[in-house]
C-alpha cells in the first residue's frame, strides 16, 4: 500500500490529490470532481497526455498546420506520435477538424488539423 | 467619413467576443485589427486547454478562437485587417479614429469604443539582465512565433527565465520539436504559471524548475553562448557565491506581461497601477465616458474564458451606452489582494450580479475572501487556497446594501490558518 | 614643448616603486614594466602624460591581470579585395571613417573603406549619447576644442543633406551651491570672448524652473548653452556611409586590417580577410583600436586606454521629464583630480526618448560592450538629482560603449610620424560625434594635397551632396501619408507597433546603399524594434520581410555578424527526412 501526491492536470484548478494504492482499488482525495478521479487511476496505470504541434505544409505563407492528436494517447508514445507528425507534409487545403494522419501508430487516435489556417478561400 | 455605434480595437479574443457581444445588442460594430488574420496571440497558442470553462471542451488556441471567428463572420460584423489605429480623438459626437492600411488614411467616427488591445510581454532589459547582446534571447511568446507560425527552430539548447504560463507551454513544445530545455528559474519562491503546466510541461519531460533563482549575466558576442544563474535572497537580491554557468544557446523569458493601453493613456483614461490596466466600473467603462476596456488590456488573465466574458460585457455596455451619468463608488482592495476588478461600481447602474474578478498577493491556505460595504460583510467566500497565478471569480449582489457614492466599499482576504 | 622624463620618473617610483619605467624616446614617453591592477596602468600612464599634448604616452606596461582579448575577426574570408589598388583607404566605418570617406568622394579619386563589424557605426559611433556639444568644457589650443567649434556650426546644414534629424534643443549645466556662481559667471565670459563659445550664459534659478518645471527644486542656477544638440549618432553615421557609396566610394562590412607590408616607411599594402589591397593612402579610423593599426605600420606613437560607458533609454512615455539635455554638477575634490570623471547627464533624444548615461569605466578589453547592473546605478543615482522623476522603471533598454581616448584625451590627426602614407584620425572620443565633420574637411584637404604631388586630382563633377533617407510616414501629415500609401500599399502595412514603421519603409532600408539584410541593421535604419516592446512582436515579422525581400531561407537571416543565428531552420524535416 502506497500513498502518492499528485497534480490533476485535467483542468485548470489543478487538484492536488493524495492517492492511495490498495489491494484492489484506488483511492483518491483532494479531488473536486469525478475527473480527478479518473485522472488519478489512468496515471497509475496507462497515463495519457494529448499531443499539440505543427505538420509542415507546401503553402509558403503557412509553412506549418498546427494540429493535434484528436484524443489522448499513452504518455510513453509522445515522441513516436511526434515522429510521425514531423514526416508529414500537407499539399491540400484541408479545414480545421479534417484528419491528417489516421489512426496515428495504429493508437486509435488521428492527427487532426486544428485551425482554417488552409481552408479554401482563406 | 465612416461612422459606426462601436468600434472594437484589437481583433484578439476579448475584441471578437466583445464585438459579437455589441452587435447582438443591436449596435453597429467596426473592428480593427492590425494582422491579417482574426484571433489575436491565440493564433500562435496551438497548445490544448482552452474553453474548459465555456466549451468543457480541451480546445487549441486557434480551435478556440475560430470558433468565434466563424460566429463573428456569419453575423457579417466588419473587420478592418490589416489596419492600424494611429491616433484616437475625443469629440462631441464621440470619438474619431484615424486608421492606416494598404487603402491608405481613415477617419471613422463611434459613439463608443472597445480597447481590447491585449497584452505585451516584458523584455530582458525590463528585467535587467545584463552581459552582452547576443541573438538569441527571446520573450516566450516571440519564441512562440518562430515555433509555432514559421516553423522555425528557435533554440536546440535553452534556458527558460520565468515560469509563467507561456514559459512553461514554450518549454514542452520546444522539448517536442527537439530542443533540450535545461531548466526553468524562477526568482519567486512560487511559481508564477498555473500547477498543472509545471506537471504537464516540466514534470513530464523532466525539466527541472529552479525556484529562488533567477539568470544574472548573459555572455556571447554573436549568438548566445551561456548564461549566469544564481540563488536569490528574500528580498530578490543574488546571493554572492552561488552563481553558476550554464551553456546554451538561447534564454527565453516568461517574465511577465504587461496591458497595452498606450491608446487609452493617451485618452486620458485613468490607469490602474495593480492591474496596469483602465480602472473600469462593473459594465467595464473606464474613467472616461464612452472608452470600455476588456481582456488582457483590463487586466492579465490566466484563461481564455474569462478574456471572451470580459470582452462579452464590454461589447454589451457599449452598445448600450447612452451617455447616462455616473455615480462611482471606489472598491478598496486591502493589502492582500493583489487586484481587483472592477476598481468602482456605478451606484445608479443595476448591481445585482457584479461580476468581480481579484487575484491574491501571495500564496494563502484556508482563507476567506471578503467584500465589505460601510462595515457590513455582504459577500464571503473561503478558499482552501488562493494562488497569484490563479485568478477568482465571484459574483456578487451589490443592489441590497443601498449603495452611494460615498459607501465604503472594500475587499479583504482573511488567512484562517497557515 | 620640454619632457622631464626624470621627474616623471621619480612619481612613478614613488607610487609604484621599480614596477614601472619611463623613457623618452624622441617624441613619445614609453612605459614599460608590469603591473596586475589595469587601473593602476591607467594612473601611471596619466601620470606620465600631459593633457592636449603632442609629446604622447605610450603604454607597453605588462598587464599581469587577466589575458587582454584579442581583436575579433570576422569569420568571412574570400578574395573580394584582392589586389585592389586605391587611392585611400580608410580603415573604419565609424562616424570618422565614413563622414572622411563621404568627403573624400567630392574627388575623382579611388576610395575603397573597411569596416570590420557586419554594419557601420556597430562601437563607438553607435553607442553614444547623441549629444552635439558646444565645447563649454574645453580650454582653447585643443584640437577637440577647434573641431567641437566647428562641427557644432556645421550641423543644421549637414543633417539637411543628409536627410538627418538633427535638434537643436540646448543644454543645461545645473548647479545646486551659490556661492558657485561668481566663479562660474567668470568661466562663462571666458568661454564666450576668449574660447569662442558664443552661446554660453547663465539662467538663473527662476528662469531655469519656469523653463524646467521638472528640474530639482534646489539648483540655483545653470550654465545654458542653446547651441547643443541631439542626432541620431548611427542615423548620421549611416547617412554619410551611404551618400559616400552614392558618390563612388566602396565600402566593405565584415573586412578586418590583419597586417600591412611597410618598406622605407611606407606601407605597400594592407592585408585583410578578403585579401590584399595596395593603397597610396591609409587613413587610420579605426576607434579603439587606432593604436594597433598604427603598429601595423611601425607608427605606433600613441596609446589607446578603453574606456566603458553606459546609457539607458527610457520608454517615450517618460518623455514628458525632459526636453532638453542637463545635468547636475557636482563640485568635489574628485572634479580637480586627473581621473576622470563623467557621470552623464539626462537627454531627451532625437527620437523623443529620454536617454540617462553615461559613466565612464577604464576597461583593458577594448571590445567589452556588455553591461552591468552599477553603471545603471551610478548614472541614476546622479541624475534623479537632475530630474527626480527620472526612473530605472521606465528603462527599455541600455547599452555600453567603449570610448578611444589618447592618454593625452585630445585627438590624434596627423600624417604617421614613422609611416609617410598613414594619416591618423585617432584617439576621436567625445565630443568625437560633433567634430567629425569638421576634422573629415581638414583631412580631405591633407589627402587631396598630399595625392596630389603624385597624380592629378580632379573633382568629382557628379558628387551630389545631397542623400534622400527613407520616409517617415508616421512624421507625414494624413494627406501626405495617404499619398505614399498611393504609391505603394506596403506603407500602410504597420509592422513595428511601437515605433509605427511600415512593410515599405523596411523594403525601402533594404534597398537603400550598403544595407545588410540584417534585423539590427534595419533597425538601426528605421527603427523597427527600438520601442517598448524591444521587437517582441516584430522581430518575427521582420525577419521574414527581408527573408522574402533578399530571396533567402528565415534561417539564414541573422541579427548582426554572420555568427548571429536567429533560427537553426525548420522544426520538421517533412517527407524529405
Amino acid at each position: 500500500m502506497s500513498t502518492t501526491e499528485m497534480v490533476c492536470i485535467t483542468c485548470p484548478r489543478g487538484c492536488t490529490m493524495q492517492v492511495e494504492q490498495q489491494e484492489n482499488a484506488i483511492k483518491v482525495i483532494g479531488n473536486f470532481c469525478k475527473r480527478g478521479e479518473q485522472f488519478a487511476v489512468n496515471e497509475l496505470t496507462m497515463p495519457m497526455r494529448t499531443i499539440c504541434s505543427t505538420v509542415k505544409t507546401s503553402f509558403p505563407e503557412s509553412p506549418v498546420l498546427p494540429c493535434r492528436v484528436s484524443c489522448d494517447i499513452p504518455k510513453d508514445k509522445i515522441f513516436d506520435v511526434m515522429n510521425e507528425i514531423n514526416r508529414v507534409v500537407v499539399t491540400e487545403r484541408i479545414s480545421r477538424g479534417d484528419v491528417i494522419i489516421k489512426n496515428v501508430l495504429g493508437l486509435d487516435a488521428d492527427v487532426i488539423s486544428t485551425s482554417d489556417l488552409l481552408r479554401k478561400g482563406e | 467619413m465612416i461612422k459606426t455605434d462601436v468600434l472594437v480595437i484589437g481583433g484578439g479574443p476579448a475584441g471578437l467576443a466583445a464585438s459579437i457581444e455589441a452587435h447582438k445588442n443591436g449596435a453597429k460594430v467596426i473592428l480593427i485589427e492590425r494582422e491579417a488574420r482574426l484571433g489575436g496571440i491565440l493564433k500562435q497558442c496551438i497548445h490544448d486547454g482552452f474553453g474548459l470553462v465555456r466549451f468543457e471542451e480541451k480546445l487549441s488556441g486557434p480551435e478556440y478562437a475560430e470558433r468565434f471567428i466563424d460566429e463573428f463572420n456569419e453575423l457579417n460584423i466588419e473587420a478592418l485587417l490589416l489596419t492600424f489605429v494611429t491616433a484616437v480623438k475625443k469629440t462631441d459626437n464621440g470619438f474619431v479614429a484615424t486608421v492606416v492600411n494598404r487603402d491608405g488614411v481613415k477617419d471613422i467616427e463611434t459613439k463608443s469604443l472597445i480597447l481590447a488591445t491585449g497584452c505585451r510581454e516584458r523584455t530582458a532589459k525590463q528585467v535587467f539582465i545584463h552581459g552582452t547582446r547576443p541573438a538569441g534571447v527571446f520573450t516566450a511568446g516571440t519564441a512562440q512565433h518562430f515555433t509555432n507560425l514559421l516553423g522555425q527552430l528557435p533554440t536546440k539548447k535553452c534556458v527558460i527565465l520565468g515560469s509563467g504560463d507561456i514559459g512553461l507551454i514554450m518549454a514542452r513544445r520546444l522539448t517536442l520539436e527537439g530542443a533540450k530545455v535545461l531548466g526553468v528559474y524562477e526568482v519567486k519562491p512560487t511559481p508564477s504559471g498555473l500547477t498543472r503546466n509545471i506537471h504537464q510541461c516540466l514534470n513530464d519531460f523532466n525539466i527541472p524548475l529552479h525556484l529562488s533563482h533567477t539568470v544574472t549575466r548573459v555572455f556571447g558576442a554573436d549568438r548566445l553562448e551561456g548564461v549566469e544563474v544564481a540563488e536569490v535572497d528574500e528580498k530578490m537580491r543574488p546571493i554572492p557565491g552561488t552563481e553558476e554557468y550554464i551553456e546554451c544557446d538561447a534564454l527565453i523569458l516568461s517574465v511577465g506581461l504587461i496591458p497595452e493601453n498606450e491608446i487609452a493613456e493617451n485618452l486620458g483614461v485613468e490607469i490602474d497601477p495593480r492591474t496596469k490596466g483602465p480602472k473600469c466600473d462593473a459594465s467595464l467603462m473606464t474613467s472616461v465616458p464612452g472608452i470600455f476596456s476588456c481582456g488582457n488590456a483590463l487586466h492579465v488573465n490566466d484563461l481564455v474564458d474569462y478574456v471572451s466574458e470580459s470582452g462579452e460585457t464590454a461589447g454589451k455596455s457599449a452598445a448600450l451606452f447612452a451617455g447616462k451619468t455616473r455615480e462611482l463608488a471606489t472598491v478598496n482592495p486591502s493589502d492582500k489582494i493583489l487586484y481587483i476588478v472592477p476598481q468602482s461600481l456605478d451606484v445608479l447602474a443595476d448591481n445585482s450580479e457584479t461580476v468581480v474578478y481579484f487575484r491574491s498577493k501571495e500564496v494563502y491556505d484556508n482563507s476567506i475572501f471578503r467584500i465589505i460595504v460601510n462595515g457590513e460583510t455582504i459577500f464571503e467566500k473561503k478558499y482552501a487556497f488562493l494562488r497569484p497565478p490563479e485568478m477568482e471569480k465571484v459574483i456578487v449582489d451589490f443592489s441590497k446594501c443601498g449603495l452611494t457614492k460615498d459607501s465604503k466599499i472594500s475587499a479583504e482576504i482573511e488567512v484562517t490558518s497557515k | 614643448m620640454v619632457v622631464s622624463i626624470n621627474k616623471i620618473q621619480k612619481k612613478l617610483s614613488k607610487k609604484f616603486g621599480d614596477s614601472v619605467k619611463a623613457e623618452l624616446q624622441g617624441d613619445i614617453i614609453r612605459l614599460t614594466g608590469s603591473l596586475s591592477d589595469w587601473n593602476e596602468v591607467v594612473e601611471a600612464c596619466l601620470m606620465s602624460s600631459e593633457k592636449n599634448s603632442k609629446v604622447h604616452v605610450v603604454n607597453d606596461i605588462k598587464f599581469t591581470g587577466a589575458e587582454i582579448p584579442k581583436m575579433r575577426i570576422p569569420s568571412l574570408s574570400d578574395s573580394e579585395l584582392e589586389g585592389k589598388t586605391p587611392d585611400v583607404l580608410v580603415i573604419g566605418g565609424g562616424i570618422s571613417g565614413c563622414a572622411i570617406a563621404r568627403e573624400l568622394s567630392k574627388w575623382n579619386i579611388n576610395v575603397m573603406l573597411v569596416e570590420k563589424e557586419a554594419d557601420f557605426a556597430l562601437q563607438a559611433s553607435g553607442r553614444n549619447d547623441g549629444e552635439v556639444h558646444v565645447g563649454v568644457d574645453l580650454a582653447k589650443g585643443s584640437l577637440k576644442q577647434k573641431y567641437v567649434l566647428l562641427g557644432n556650426h556645421m550641423y543644421d546644414k549637414l543633417c539637411e543633406d543628409l536627410d538627418v534629424p538633427f535638434k537643436r534643443i540646448g543644454q543645461y549645466a545645473c548647479f545646486t551651491q551659490s556661492a558657485l556662481l561668481v566663479p562660474v559667471w567668470f568661466l562663462v565670459q571666458w568661454r564666450r570672448f576668449h574660447d569662442g563659445v558664443t552661446d554660453a550664459r547663465i539662467v538663473l534659478k527662476k528662469k531655469l524652473l519656469n523653463d524646467n518645471p521638472t528640474f530639482n527644486p534646489n539648483f540655483k542656477f545653470a550654465m545654458y548653452n542653446g547651441l547643443a544638440g541631439v542626432v541620431c549618432p548611427y542615423g548620421l553615421t549611416i547617412a554619410y556611409a551611404e551618400n559616400a557609396a552614392e558618390n563612388g566610394v566602396e565600402a566593405y562590412l565584415n573586412t578586418a586590417v590583419l597586417s600591412m607590408d611597410v618598406e622605407n616607411g611606407k606601407i605597400k599594402a594592407v592585408k585583410t580577410n578578403r585579401g590584399t589591397v595596395y593603397p597610396k593612402i591609409v587613413v587610420n579610423a579605426a576607434g579603439v583600436f587606432a593604436d594597433d593599426v598604427a603598429e601595423m605600420a611601425n607608427d605606433r606613437f600613441y596609446s589607446i586606454h578603453p574606456r566603458r560607458g553606459t546609457n539607458s533609454i527610457q520608454d517615450r512615455k517618460s518623455s514628458k521629464i525632459i526636453d532638453t539635455i542637463a545635468s547636475v554638477q557636482i563640485i568635489n575634490k574628485q572634479t580637480f583630480s586627473k581621473a576622470h570623471t563623467k557621470g552623464g547627464g539626462l537627454i531627451r533624444t532625437v527620437h523623443n526618448n529620454v536617454l540617462a548615461g553615461p559613466d565612464a569605466v577604464e576597461t583593458f578589453d577594448k571590445e567589452d560592450t556588455s553591461t552591468r547592473p552599477e553603471s545603471i546605478k551610478t548614472v541614476y543615482d546622479k541624475q534623479k538629482q537632475t530630474v527626480s522623476q527620472a526612473s530605472e522603471r521606465d528603462i527599455i533598454t541600455y547599452f555600453t560603449g567603449v570610448r578611444a581616448p589618447t592618454f593625452e584625451e585630445d585627438f590624434v590627426i596627423e600624417w604617421g610620424r614613422k609611416a609617410e602614407n598613414m594619416l591618423h584620425c585617432g584617439g576621436i572620443q567625445s565630443p568625437g560625434l560633433t567634430a567629425a565633420p569638421a576634422f573629415a574637411l581638414d583631412i580631405e584637404k591633407m589627402v587631396i594635397e598630399r595625392l596630389s604631388k603624385e597624380m592629378t586630382v580632379e573633382r568629382n563633377k557628379d558628387f551630389n551632396p545631397k542623400r534622400q533617407g527613407v520616409p517617415t510616414l508616421n512624421e507625414m501629415s494624413p494627406e501626405e501619408r495617404a499619398k505614399k500609401i498611393a504609391e505603394n500599399p506596403d506603407y500602410g502595412v504597420i509592422i513595428c507597433r511601437c515605433e509605427e514603421i511600415s512593410k515599405g519603409e523596411i523594403i525601402d532600408a533594404l534597398e537603400r546603399p550598403l544595407c545588410p539584410p540584417t534585423v539590427d541593421a534595419i533597425k538601426k535604419r528605421i527603427r523597427p524594434g527600438m520601442g517598448r516592446c524591444q521587437g517582441g512582436f516584430c522581430s518575427p515579422l521582420v525577419t521574414k520581410i527581408i527573408a522574402e525581400h533578399e530571396n533567402m531561407k528565415l534561417s539564414d537571416v541573422k541579427k548582426s555578424s554572420a555568427e548571429s543565428v536567429i533560427c537553426y531552420g525548420e522544426t520538421k524535416g517533412g517527407a524529405t527526412e
